[in-house]
This record gives structure tokens, sequence and C-alpha cells, in this order.
């Protein structure tokens, strides 16, 4: 309870930002631009939204934790780098060109092993050989632009996949009927009803669970933590490898929304692992903030098919750059959060 | 409470930067060593996983660094980009700010030289001298253009709390992304397929000496040589340099010795810009004639992170770790002609290398557990 | 009070530690007894606080026994130490300042119920333990570490020792973050535990807190003991000569001339804190030429947000500085230093010294505008070399080169090195934050000597101490300090320890016990 309600007012400062910031926008573009909102409002475009935050949410959910214990995992990028190549490589190899359903649910769950394992030797160069984390961070980027598109040549001879399958949509009888609400939570992508449950079960752990405490004292005060009698280095790796994991797991659920892998310029990851940093930032470290946030990036990610079906003529290459936009305005208006105050030390117990 | 909250992003990268600066010139060319030599056999222990023969593989990256005249040519074209690039991070870095954003910085700059030598082309006769004239007004472009670029996220840090780090990023992207649309709508070269600007007049281009390559001129090299020296000197010798130097150590101390740490910020983030632009004016002129899609053009600010902190962040350090760099990148290339094995493997291997790199405590302890480490620290 | 048929509860043997070469703790023996209060005395650095982060399981030994309740131990962890019923009350609190009292008193013990924490029957296991001894820490189980004052979180860090089954408490300078009145309800505390049969380790460095509370004394110096008294038995002159070797005197400097005109005054000055609350409340300052003003206080009532504002480090929210009748509030900090205002920073390691430099590069930490050192912006650097040996030679620093890294002197050195380099900005102005703190007792005269003289060079010298004995002996005036105002300013003459005790702890004097300092105060506000 007092997790909550420690962070209830930073979160009530949250919702009216991110309120603020759709209104401004929305009202800027009918205004000035003379935008059909109800044409870009649509029922398709929170679907397509929903589907689009939810890699996002889940990096930043695994971003937040390691950040909470203490280490700043900036490799978010990376490692979804990583797991949207494997969870696309899994796939091919079971289906081939034309793998069903329960080929690409191996192929996500391969990819967030593959990538908690690639997490476990990250937080070995981080936690024990006390790697600089920033670096460090944007080396598992560079590896994962190098090796990602290795991969996809090496399997297909090319930087792409071919197209294997996206993940169908789970249709709940009778409840899909019901209007709005219906096609948009129960006929949806069943990897967003599982983002949203990361995102719940991660509150709850962390907030409620003596873990939780564990992983928040290790951020802020690792020795009160290491006095308690808790292994620092143990409640470190154990966050780390499971942002590992999460970035895996959201690369690997964007893979399966577009139903193929792209290895061109940044990948088809593109800048969201940095994405999903600030949206745990703009979350202010609260699962469900993030969670929430990141609906914010997904809904500006999908803006550019609203303004095609809506007949707005904007160039493809500028109105994929909103995001990356609204990211440093956000940084700017809102770039005073408080980091838990020990992230980026090393810890050594003094034994 | 934001006071608090700076202070603490600014620990961390004081401690950052404290930690990458803390090691001798001898324990730094033992890690450059050591993290190359693990990030290659980890590549080829990939190549033969991949079924291809790592023999081969190794011999092609020797090869195409350093095998003959044209590969030297080739390393010492890549080189000279990441010996400016190099130079621009560790402006930053050494000043505690952390410039990712180099290469946003450089496609800005490389644009802006093409642009503008192409808009002031048609005022001048078409003789050397001109192409002299507009290289050097094309240069000025792309260092005031880079530099404001840079400014900018300088600016939003030092006034708006607004992490460095992650704004750089961002505006890499952003960089990328206008830049694209710009060179395949607005500003396509007439009759152009490919999205690319026209190319710049024949007479605008830097002498061939000793090199026959030419997307390589040993003058671009001496340019990049100056700008080292110029910074250098600025760090050593200079107040500015004093005062951004002392900001990256300890930024308490520099703020207690009047250091304004705010302008030091902008200062040190505009400075590295400016740099990121010669590099950026130096590619468009040397190497490409024209300007294309950045997305397709290499990660020069990219590598830059990993040749500066190979380098301590120290400026002329960081001439012989492009020299590294540049041959990787040289080799990448030759591999893909030369080769079967994917190219990309390379990019891999610099990350590699740029991992091993952040964490020197790997080897000393391995060092120690082997017996093999005399220095105890 | 020394139970003979019981064991103590804790008994140490012959304990050495070493940290490379510096030998921390050499063949100490202690022996704490039951339901007592055992206060180990000594200066910064004498090994008590290593001596007990060994038997807490902090630090490993290298030779020596532990026994606690009689019985052979060897702790290595500070969980095992916990196991066995010793807690350590440290001196930088061990709370995790954005969550609970309740989540950090049960934090790595925490009762579970189905998975999640059981909060409810902590909150009763810890209520109770408020109870038992009368503690408030009951009232704020739900608030945030982050907005207790330092009393309450000791007292939080007290329950959770107490939690975890603490029997025997370690102390580790309890009373320095605290309040007068704080100490008084800490001693209640104290005294609460001992008659409930806890048995209590009181590390400190004053003497008269010592002699206060405890029931024995043992005196650490350079890592040995010097001796254990019974508290009853002693008095504070011996017990200091036993901490330093010799009487130590703190002789009254007053000033040989009078003073001249004020050279730096502030009216009316707000200054606001790092949490944007307000420190400084109103304050009305003057310094005069020749003088040094003492400000006294309890360390965290504004003293350094003063000094900040003044020194042009931190703006003020209201009021004027000025210097030389010239207003400067507005002015950056390397116009004041330009225009002569030195200033001794509190910490010198992180803002007096840059570590990783060595002398010379230090030497022109807050020099770059010097012309002597530097034209056109450009340093010139063999000048500023020459400066650094000056400084290394006429201020005695240790070792005798200026390619020494600052990081590598001793604290003391760097203390002399600082001060050196200060004075000779040849400045109008000295402002000097606890010149002396940390610093063996050797440099402490020296620096007091170099204060003294400057004073008769005709500066203005604003000198800031936690330490009385310094004010005193120093200061021409006294400013005291109290929740970010000056409570009186007093005549070190007129005043007695207890006198300048009650003013730092909020009391103001009446009138008859501070008749002559009366007007010392009145003049000060004719001139402001």
């Amino acid at each position: 309870m007092s997790g909550a309600t420690l962070e209830t007012g930073e979160r009530t400062r949250l919702l009216v930002g991110g309120v603020l910031v759709v209104v401004a926008i929305a009202v800027l573009s009918t205004t000035v631009f003379d935008l059909p909102v109800a044409d870009i409002l649509t029922v398709g475009f929170v679907e397509r939204l929903l589907q689009a935050a939810s890699p996002i949410a889940l990096a930043a959910i695994g971003g937040l934790y390691a950040e909470k214990s203490g280490v700043f995992n900036i490799g978010l990028e990376g490692f979804m780098i990583f797991g949207a190549v494997t969870a696309a490589s899994v796939t091919f190899l079971l289906g081939g060109e034309g793998p069903n359903q329960a080929d690409l649910w191996v192929g996500i769950l391969g990819a967030t092993v593959v990538c908690t394992l690639f997490a476990f030797a990250f937080a070995v160069l981080l936690v024990r050989y006390q790697a600089n984390q920033i670096v460090a961070g944007l080396a598992v980027w560079f590896v994962g632009l190098g090796f990602g598109p290795f991969l996809a040549v090496l399997l297909w001879g090319n930087r792409n996949s071919p197209g294997l399958t996206s993940m169908n949509d789970l249709t709940v009888p009778v409840l899909s009927e019901l209007p709005v609400v219906g096609p948009l939570l129960f006929d949806t992508s069943p990897l967003v009803w599982l983002a949203a449950l990361v995102a719940v079960a991660a509150w709850v752990v962390l907030f409620r669970t003596k873990y939780g405490y564990w992983i928040q004292a290790a951020g802020e005060n690792p020795e009160a933590l290491d006095t308690a009698g808790i292994d620092v280095a143990r409640v470190r790796y154990a966050a780390v490898v499971f942002s590992g994991a999460m970035a895996g797991l959201g690369g690997a659920v964007l893979m399966a929304h577009a139903g193929s892998f792209t290895g061109t310029g940044d990948t088809m990851v593109n800048g969201r692992g940095w994405i999903a940093i600030v949206a745990y930032l703009f979350g202010n470290y609260n699962p469900i903030g993030a969670a929430a946030a990141a609906l914010l990036f997904g809904g500006l990610d999908m803006l550019q098919i609203q303004f095609q079906t809506a007949g707005i003529e904007l160039p493809n290459r500028l109105v994929n750059l909103f995001p990356y936009v609204a990211v440093v305005v956000v940084l700017t208006v809102w770039g005073s959060t408080r980091m838990p105050s020990a992230v980026g030390e090393h810890y050594e117990s003094e034994e | 409470m934001s006071a608090d909250d700076s202070g603490g992003i600014r620990d961390l990268l004081d401690r950052a930067a404290a930690r990458a600066l803390d090691l001798t010139v001898l324990e730094r060319l033992a890690l450059a060593a050591a993290s190359t030599v693990l990030a290659l056999c980890i590549g080829l222990v990939v190549v033969a996983a991949a079924g291809y023969d790592p023999v081969a593989f190794l011999a092609n990256v020797f090869e195409g660094s350093f095998g003959d005249a044209s590969a030297t040519a080739r390393t010492l074209k890549f080189t000279t980009v990441l010996v400016l690039t190099g130079v621009a991070v560790a402006i930053a870095f050494r000043a505690g700010v952390f410039n990712i954003g180099v290469q946003g910085q450089f496609v800005v700059g490389g644009f802006v030289t093409v642009v503008t030598i192409l808009w002031l082309a048609p005022m001048l006769p078409a003789s050397p001298a001109a192409g002299v004239v507009l290289m050097v007004l094309g240069t000025f472009a792309a260092v005031v253009a880079a530099g404001l670029y840079a400014a900018l996220p300088g600016v939003l840090k030092a006034y708006a709390g607004a992490n460095e780090i992650i704004t750089t990023i961002m505006l890499n992207f952003v960089a990328t992304g206008v830049v694209g649309y710009l060179v395949e709508g607005p500003f396509r070269g007439e009759g152009n397929r490919a999205p690319n600007t026209a190319r710049l007049p024949e007479y605008v281009s830097l002498p061939r000496v000793v090199f026959e390559n030419p997307d390589f001129s040993v003058v671009g090299f001496a340019v990049a040589l100056l700008v080292v020296a110029l910074v250098a000197v600025l760090m050593v010798r200079t107040t500015v340099g004093y005062d951004m130097v002392t900001s990256g150590y300890q930024q308490a101390a520099a703020t207690y010795s009047g250091v304004d740490a705010k302008r030091t910020i902008v200062t040190t983030m505009t400075l590295s810009g400016m740099v990121a632009g010669v590099a950026g004016a130096v590619f468009a002129i040397m190497i490409q004639g024209y300007y294309s899609d950045p997305a397709g053009i290499g990660t020069y600010g990219f590598d830059a992170i990993a040749v500066s902190l190979l380098a301590a962040n120290n400026p002329l350090g960081v001439v012989p770790a492009s020299l590294l760099f540049g041959g990787l990148d040289s080799a990448g290339s030759y591999i893909s002609i030369n080769s079967d094995v994917p190219v990309q493997l390379i990019d891999g291997i610099v990350g590699l290398v740029v991992l091993f790199v952040a964490a020197p405590e790997l080897f000393r302890m391995a060092a120690r557990r082997t017996g093999l480490g005399g220095e105890e620290r | 009070m020394t139970g003979t048929t019981q064991p103590p509860a804790v008994r140490m043997e012959g304990i050495t530690k070493r940290f490379g070469d510096v030998v921390a703790n050499d063949a100490v023996d202690f022996t704490l007894e039951r339901g007592s209060v055992h206060a180990l005395l000594g200066e910064n650095g004498s090994g008590k606080t290593t001596l007990m982060s060994v038997l807490y399981g902090l630090y490993e030994k290298d030779d020596g026994d532990v026994f606690v309740d009689g019985e052979r131990r060897a702790f290595d962890s500070p969980r095992d130490a916990m196991d066995a019923g010793i807690g350590m009350i440290h001196q930088h609190f061990q709370l995790v300042e954005p969550m609970t009292v309740l989540q950090n008193v049960i934090l790595g013990h925490e009762p579970t119920d189905g998975g999640l924490v059981d909060e409810s029957s902590a909150r009763e296991r810890v209520v109770d333990i408020c109870r038992r001894y009368d503690f408030d820490v009951d009232r704020y189980l739900d608030t945030p570490v982050r907005d207790l004052d330092l009393g309450a979180r000791q007292r939080v860090e007290i329950v959770k020792s107490l939690y975890r089954g603490a029997d025997v408490l370690v102390f580790d300078e309890p009373t320095a973050v605290l309040t007068p009145q704080e100490v008084d309800r800490l001693v209640d505390v104290m005294n609460e535990l001992t008659a409930a049969g806890r048995s209590l380790v009181f590390i400190t460095h004053k003497l008269d807190e010592a002699l206060a509370v405890a029931d024995e004394v043992t005196v650490l110096r350079d890592g040995e003991v010097i001796g254990t008294v019974d508290a009853a038995d002693t008095t504070e002159q011996q017990l200091a000569r036993m901490m330093v070797g010799r009487e130590v005197l703190t002789e009254r400097r007053p000033r040989e001339r009078d003073p001249g005109p004020p050279r730096l005054v502030a009216e009316g000055l707000h200054v606001d804190g790092d949490r944007s609350r307000e420190q400084v409340t109103d304050v009305d300052l003057t310094v005069h030429e020749g003088e040094i003003l003492g400000l006294a206080g309890v360390q965290g009532n504004g003293q350094t947000e003063l000094v900040e504002a003044i020194t042009g480090q931190r703006s003020v929210s209201a009021g004027r500085i000025r210097f030389d009748g010239e207003d400067i509030t507005g002015t950056s900090r390397r116009r004041r230093i330009r225009a002569g205002i030195a200033y001794v920073p509190e910490d010198r390691q992180t803002e007096g010294l840059v570590q990783e430099y060595d002398l010379v590069r230090n030497a022109l930490l807050g020099n770059q505008t010097v012309g002597q050192f530097v034209t056109r912006r450009f340093v010139d650097w063999p000048a500023v070399r020459d400066h650094a040996e000056a400084i290394v030679t006429e201020y005695d620093v240790q070792p005798p080169t200026p390619d020494a890294r600052a990081g590598s002197l001793s604290g003391g050195n760097q203390q002399k090195f600082i001060v050196g380099r200060e004075i000779e900005h040849d400045p109008d102005v000295m402002v000097a934050a606890h010149p002396t703190r940390g610093v063996d007792i050797g440099s402490i005269e020296f620096i007091h000597d170099r204060l003294v003289a400057l004073r008769e060079t005709g500066l203005a010298v604003l000198l800031v101490s936690s330490k009385l004995e310094e004010i005193r002996a120093l200061s021409d005036r006294i400013a005291v300090m109290y929740e970010g105002e000056f409570i009186d300013v007093v005549d070190p003459d007129d005043v007695t320890d207890e006198d300048l005790g009650l003013l730092m702890a909020g009391r103001r004097l009446d009138a008859e016990s501070r008749a002559g300092s009366e007007t010392d105060a009145a003049e000060d506000e004719v001139e402001s």
C-alpha cells in the first residue's frame, strides 16, 4: 500500500501530463492542419496502438526492474533485436515459410529463453566485472545490430526474413460482440493481454512482495540491504536477467505482430528499446505507469496508418519520427524524475 | 527534488567518466589488445558455427585491413572519419557529457556541406580555386549546423534536465529520418533514380596524393590530424579545456572554482557537434561526393564511441584507436566482396570490442587469476 | 552492574585488523558487560569503527578472538552477527529513503502470507517493540523515511535492530547528526534499553558524551587500546590526554588591534536548500576588516547554505550581499573569486580538490582567471607549477612534490594545500568552512596560525566550525545559527561553553547572562 501511496502524486502528474500531450496534439492537428480527428481515432487505431505499445511496455517493465535494482540497463534495444531475430529464426526453423501459430509461440518462448541467457552474461559483466553500464549497454545494441542481421543473412540470405506468420487475434465469443470494448479487448492479440498481465504482475511483485522490497532497496541503498543480510549482487543479477528476458520477449512480440523480421537500417526494433527507457522514466518507475506511457508512444507510432486512411498527405518518413520527437519533448518537460539513488554504483560487500 | 535528480544522473555520469579514465596508458593498450582478440575469437567461433572457414576469415580480416596499398588506403579512409567522430565523442565524454548523438550531428554536417556547396557552386567559376573556397565554406556550414544540432540536447540537459544519452539517441533517429526524407524528395538530384542529392562538381574534391584510392586523400587525413592537435591543445592548454575536463572529473570542484556548470554542458556539446560537423564534411567531400540516405552510410558516429573509450577519451589516443576500428571496417568491406561470410559479422565484432572495453575488470581479474597481472592496483 | 556469574555480553581479545600496510586495530581487548553502556572513545581514524565492524561481521579480523555470551564466535557477515543478536546503528543510516518506516524495519526479515508481504503481522510486532521501550516510531510507520528528521531515523534504526532480535547494540557516532534535544532523547532511549537488559557500545570522539552516557570508557589511539576506565572515576581532562597523548590547549587568540570598517555585509538574507526548503532565514551578518567572525551551530542549521550564498555557489531568494559596499548579490562565483573572496570549502574531497589531478593542476582550481597564470585563456603551466611548488613548501604539504596526485594525500595535507592555495589568492575576505575537520593536530595548529595571521594583516575572516573550542579560540565575535537564523551574536569572552550549547540548541540566553554581548549585537544591527 505504501508503494502506491508513495507514488500516487506522481502518477496523477503522469496522467495529467499524458492526457495534456494527447489533447494538445489533437487540438493542434485539428486547428493547424485541419485534420479529421474522428477519422484518426478509430477502433482500429486503438487496436493497432495496443499492439504497438505491447513490446515497448514489456521492455520498459524489464528496464524498470533493472534500474530499480541499481543497474541502468541501456541495452534494452539490443535485447529487443535479439528477441525479434530469434523469434523469427525459431519460427522459421520449425515451420519454414509457412509456420503455424504453435511455431510462432515456440519462437516467442525461444526468444525469451535465449535473451535470458544473454542477459545473464550481460549481468555477469555488469555486476561481477563492474563494466561501465552505459558503454556496455550501448555495446549490446551494437552487437545486436551486427549479429541480428548476420543471423538473418545466414538463414535467409537477406537482412529481412520472408513473410512468416503473425499472431492471430484471440476472439472471445459473445464478449467480442460488444461495441468498441469488444474488438479492443476480446478480439485482439493475446500478446496484448500478456503485456497487460506482465504489467500488473510486475506492479504486485515490486510493491507487495519481499523480492520487490529487496529490488527497491538494492537500488536506493544497497548497504541497507546488505546489512539486512540479503545478497545485493543476487538481487541485481535477478533484475538484470529479468530485464533482458522482458526486452527479448518485447522484441519477439514485435516480430509476432509484424509477421516477419526486418533487419535493414536499425532493424525493425528501430529505437523502441530507447523509447522503452523513456516510457518507464515517464511512468515514474511504476510498471503500470510505464505501460500507460508505452500506450502514448505506441499511439504516435501508429499515427502514420491513420493519416493515410484519413487521407492526410504527410511523408511517411516524417510521420515515423513522431515518437522520437515526443521522447525529446517528454524528457524536456519531464526531465527531472528521481532516479534510484544508487543507480550505476557498483556495490561490493565488505566481506 | 529536481536539483537532487539531476544530481543523481550527474553522479552516474561522473562515476562512469571517472572509471573510463581510470587506467594507465599501458593498461589501456593491454585492454585494447585483449578486447579485440577476445571479440575476434568469439567472431571466429560464430564463423565456424555458421559453417564457414574461420582461418580463411581471419586471413581476410588481415588482408582486408592492411594487406596491400589499396587495403591500407581503404583503412585510412575509414580511419580519417573515425578520428574526427572519435574526437567529437572524446570532447564530450571527457567533460562528463554523454553525447551519443555524434552520428546525427555527423549526418547533419555532411548533408549541409553538400547542400551548401551545390547552392554556392553556380555563383563561382568552375576552377580548382573555387573548389577550395567551396570546400571551406561547405565545411564551415557543416560546423555551424552540426554545432547547433548538438547544442540543442546540451541546452535541454542543462536547463531542463533532459538526459542527454536518450535525447541525443532520439535526435540521431530524427536526423536520419529528416535528411533521408530530404534526399528522397526535395533535394533529390535531377534525374536520379536513387534517393541521392546531385553530385558535387568535379573540381570540388581533395587531391589524390600517395594513394590512388578515389575515396581517400591524404589531405583529408591531415585535416583530421590537425583537428586532433587543435582539440588536444584546447583541452590541455586553455582554461576552456581545463574547465571542461574538471567538470568531467568532479562537477562539484568545477563549480567551486567558478565554472558555470550549465554553460559548460552547452559549450561541450556545441564543440563536440562542431567536430562531428567536420567529420560529416570530410565524409561528404572526400568519400561520397554527394549525399545519400543516411540510413545506409555507416555508423561512424557510433563506432566513434568505441574509439573514444579505447582512447580513454584522450584526443591523441583517438588516432591509434581509429586505426584499429578503421581496419576492422575496411576488413568488413573486403569480406563483403571476397567472402560469403555476411559482413554484418564485423559490426557484431565491433560491438563485442566495445562490450569488453567497458569491462576492464574482466581482464584484470583474468590476469590476476592466471598470474599474469603484474599491476596490482 | 558487572555480573560476575554471567559472562560478558561481548568479549574481544587481541583483535588485529590490517588494511594493506595500515594496522587499524593492534591486539585490541574489549569487554562489554551485560546491561551496560561501554563507550569507545578516540579520534577519527583511531580504529573504533573498525573494531566494531569486526564484531559485526563487516570485516574479517586478521587475528584475535570474539566471544559472545561466553561462546567463541566468528561472523562472516552482518547476517551472522545479527543472528547472534548483535545490531549496529551505523553513522550513515542504513535506511531506504523512499520506502516507509515499516518496510525499512522489516527489510530482509519480511513475514509473508501467500507470497505477499504480511504487513499487518509485521506492524503488530513493530508496535509491540515500540510499546515495550516507549518509542514513538509506531506513530509514523507508514511515512517514507525521507520525510523524517535525523533523530527519528535513528530511532527507526534502533527499532530495526530490535526487530531483528538484537541483544547487543553498537551505536557508531550516534550524536554526530543530532541536535542537542535529540541527543537528550537518545540518552533516554539508551537508558530504556539498558534497563531492559540490552548491552550497548557507544562509539564517539566527544569526551563529554562518553562521560555522560557510559558506564565504562575504552580509549583507542592509532589502533591501540590506551586504557579502559570507569566513567565515574575519570575526568574529561584525563580522557583527553589519553586520546591525543597530550593536553589539548585551546588557548584564546584574541585580536591585537581593533577591527576596521565592515567588508562583507549580508542583509535580510534568505536562502533555499537543495530540496527548495528555506535553510537560511533573514540573516544579517557583518564581517569587519581584521576580524574573525565565528559561525557556530549544530551541522545542518543553514551554515552550508549561508556560506554557499556568500561565496556565490547558491542563489539567494531574498536579501542583499555587499562586499566593500558594492552589491554582489547576483554576481557569479567567478566574479566573486576575482573580487577577492577566498573560500576553503566544507568538503575538500569533492569541492576543494580534483582527486585525480596532481597538485599542479589543482593549483589552478579557482585561479582560472588570474592573469599571473592565464593569458587570453591560455594556461601558463610552468607558472602554475611554480605556484604549486611554493604552496607545497610554504604550507609544509607532504609529500613535498607538486606531482603528487591530490587523492593520494592525507586529509590534513589536502587541507593545508587548499588553505595555502586560497590564502595565496591574496584575498580580502576569507571564508573558511570547517577548515580543520578530520585534520591531524599538528595541521590544526598550523591552520589556526594562518587564519590568525590573516586577521592580523587586516582580512575579514568568516570561520564556520562545529567545534566549539575552535570557534572560541579564534573568533572575535560568535554568531550562533539555529534553524536557519542567527539566534544571537556574542562575544566569546562573555559566554561559557554552556551558554553556547544552549544557543546552539535554540534557547536564547536570559538578560543577565549575556550583558556583555548585548552591545555587540546591537552594534551589529546598527551597521547592517
